[in-house]
C-alpha cells in the first residue's frame, strides 16, 4: 500500500510539472499573461516562507528569533545577492537570539 | 544578464550547490518522518527518485504515519505540490523553443530551487538555457538522492533542539529577495505573505496556491490602471 501511494504521488507530481509545459507548447502567450507570470516566483517563495512559519491550525509558529533571523536574511540577500551569506546571517542571528532569550 | 554564459552547465551546477545546503537538514527531517511512520528505509528512500520533491515526500509519509488512507495521503501530498503547476505555466514559453526530450526530462527536475534559478538568471539562448537548467536540476537531484539516503539512516540521531530545519524558510526568504528585483515584485511578495497567513488554516496548505493567485491578480489590476 505504501509503495502504491509513492507511485501514485510520483505520477501526480510529475504530471503537475509537465502539464502546462506540454499543453502550452504551441500557445502564443498574450503579453498580459507573460507579465503576470513575472510575479509567480516572488509570491510563491513568500507564501512558502509563511506556510513554514504557521501551524496547520493557522497560528504563527515563530518567535522573536525566527522573525529577526528572517529579517537579517532578507537584508543580507538584498545587500549581497549571495544565498550563502543570507543563510549565514539568518541562521547565526536565529541561533544567537535563541540562546540569549 | 540576457547573454549566454560561457559555460552554462558549470554555472548551473555551481548555482545549485549553495541552494542545497538548506535542503540538507530537510533530508534529515525526512528521515525522521520515515522512521516515525514505521516505513522501511529503502521504501521511504525510493520516494526520492520517484517523487523528487521534499515537501511532497514529507507530507505523504507524515499522513501515512498518522494512519491516513492512500487516497487521503496522496491527495494531500499533491495539493502541497500544486504550486508546481504555476512553475509549469511560467516556464512553458521558455520550453517552446526546446526539443521534445527536454520537455520530458526538464519537467522531472522542475523543483522550487531550479524554478527560481531559471527566473533570476534568465538565459535567452535555448541551448545555454537547457544546459543550465539540466545541470542545476541534476546537481540538486544527485545530492538529494545521497542526502535522503543518509537522512533515513542518520536522521533520527540529530537533536531537534538545534533547529536546523529553520534553514528552509531562511533560504526561501533569500530566494524571494533575489526574485524580487523590482519594487512591484516585492509588493506582490508582501501581499502573498499576508494572504498566506490569513489562509494558513486551510487544509493541506491549499492557502499557498490561493494566496499566490490572488496576489498576482491584484498586481495585474494595479498595473493596468496607472496612478
Amino acid at each position: 500500500m505504501i509503495a502504491l501511494a509513492i507511485i501514485l504521488t510520483g505520477i501526480g507530481s510529475y504530471a503537475m510539472r509537465a502539464f502546462f509545459i506540454f499543453a502550452l507548447a504551441k500557445y502564443r502567450f498574450p503579453p498580459l499573461l507573460l507579465r503576470s507570470l513575472e510575479y509567480v516566483a516572488p509570491t510563491v517563495m513568500a507564501a512558502l516562507v509563511i506556510s513554514m512559519l504557521t501551524t496547520p491550525e493557522g497560528e504563527l509558529a515563530a518567535g522573536v528569533p525566527e522573525i529577526v533571523g528572517l529579517c537579517c536574511a532578507a537584508v543580507a540577500a538584498k545587500l549581497t545577492g549571495n544565498h550563502i551569506l543570507a543563510l549565514l546571517a539568518g541562521m547565526v542571528s536565529f541561533w544567537l537570539l535563541g540562546w540569549f532569550i | 544578464m540576457n547573454t549566454a554564459p560561457t559555460q552554462p552547465a558549470l554555472r548551473g551546477s555551481l548555482d545549485a550547490l549553495p541552494l542545497f545546503i538548506p535542503a540538507l537538514p530537510f533530508a534529515f527531517v525526512f528521515g525522521v518522518v520515515v522512521a516515525e511512520a514505521g516505513i522501511p528505509e529503502w521504501l521511504g528512500w525510493s520516494s526520492s527518485p520517484i517523487i523528487f520533491g521534499g515537501a511532497i515526500q514529507v507530507t505523504l509519509f507524515t499522513l501515512i504515519g498518522e494512519g491516513a488512507s492512500v487516497a487521503a495521503a496522496v491527495s494531500a501530498a499533491l495539493i502541497v505540490g500544486a504550486r508546481h503547476m504555476l512553475y509549469s505555466v511560467t516556464l512553458a514559453p521558455r520550453f517552446q523553443d526546446q526539443p521534445g526530450w527536454f520537455r520530458w526530462v526538464g519537467s522531472y527536475v522542475l523543483i522550487d530551487q531550479v524554478f527560481v534559478l531559471s527566473q533570476i538568471k534568465p538565459i535567452d539562448e535555448p541551448v545555454a538555457f537547457r544546459r543550465y537548467f539540466l545541470a542545476a536540476g541534476f546537481t540538486f537531484w544527485g545530492l538529494w538522492m545521497i542526502c535522503t539516503a543518509l537522512g533515513v539512516v542518520l536522521g533520527p540521531a540529530i537533536p531537534p533542539e538545534w533547529g536546523v530545519e529553520f534553514a528552509a524558510p531562511v533560504l526561501f526568504v533569500s530566494l524571494m529577495m533575489a526574485a524580487s528585483d523590482r519594487r512591484d515584485k516585492l509588493a506582490a511578495a508582501a501581499l502573498a505573505m499576508g494572504f498566506t497567513f490569513l489562509l494558513a488554516s486551510l487544509p493541506n496548505r491549499a492557502g499557498i496556491l490561493i494566496a499566490v493567485l490572488a496576489s498576482v491578480l491584484i498586481m495585474l489590476a494595479l498595473r493596468r490602471q496607472p496612478t
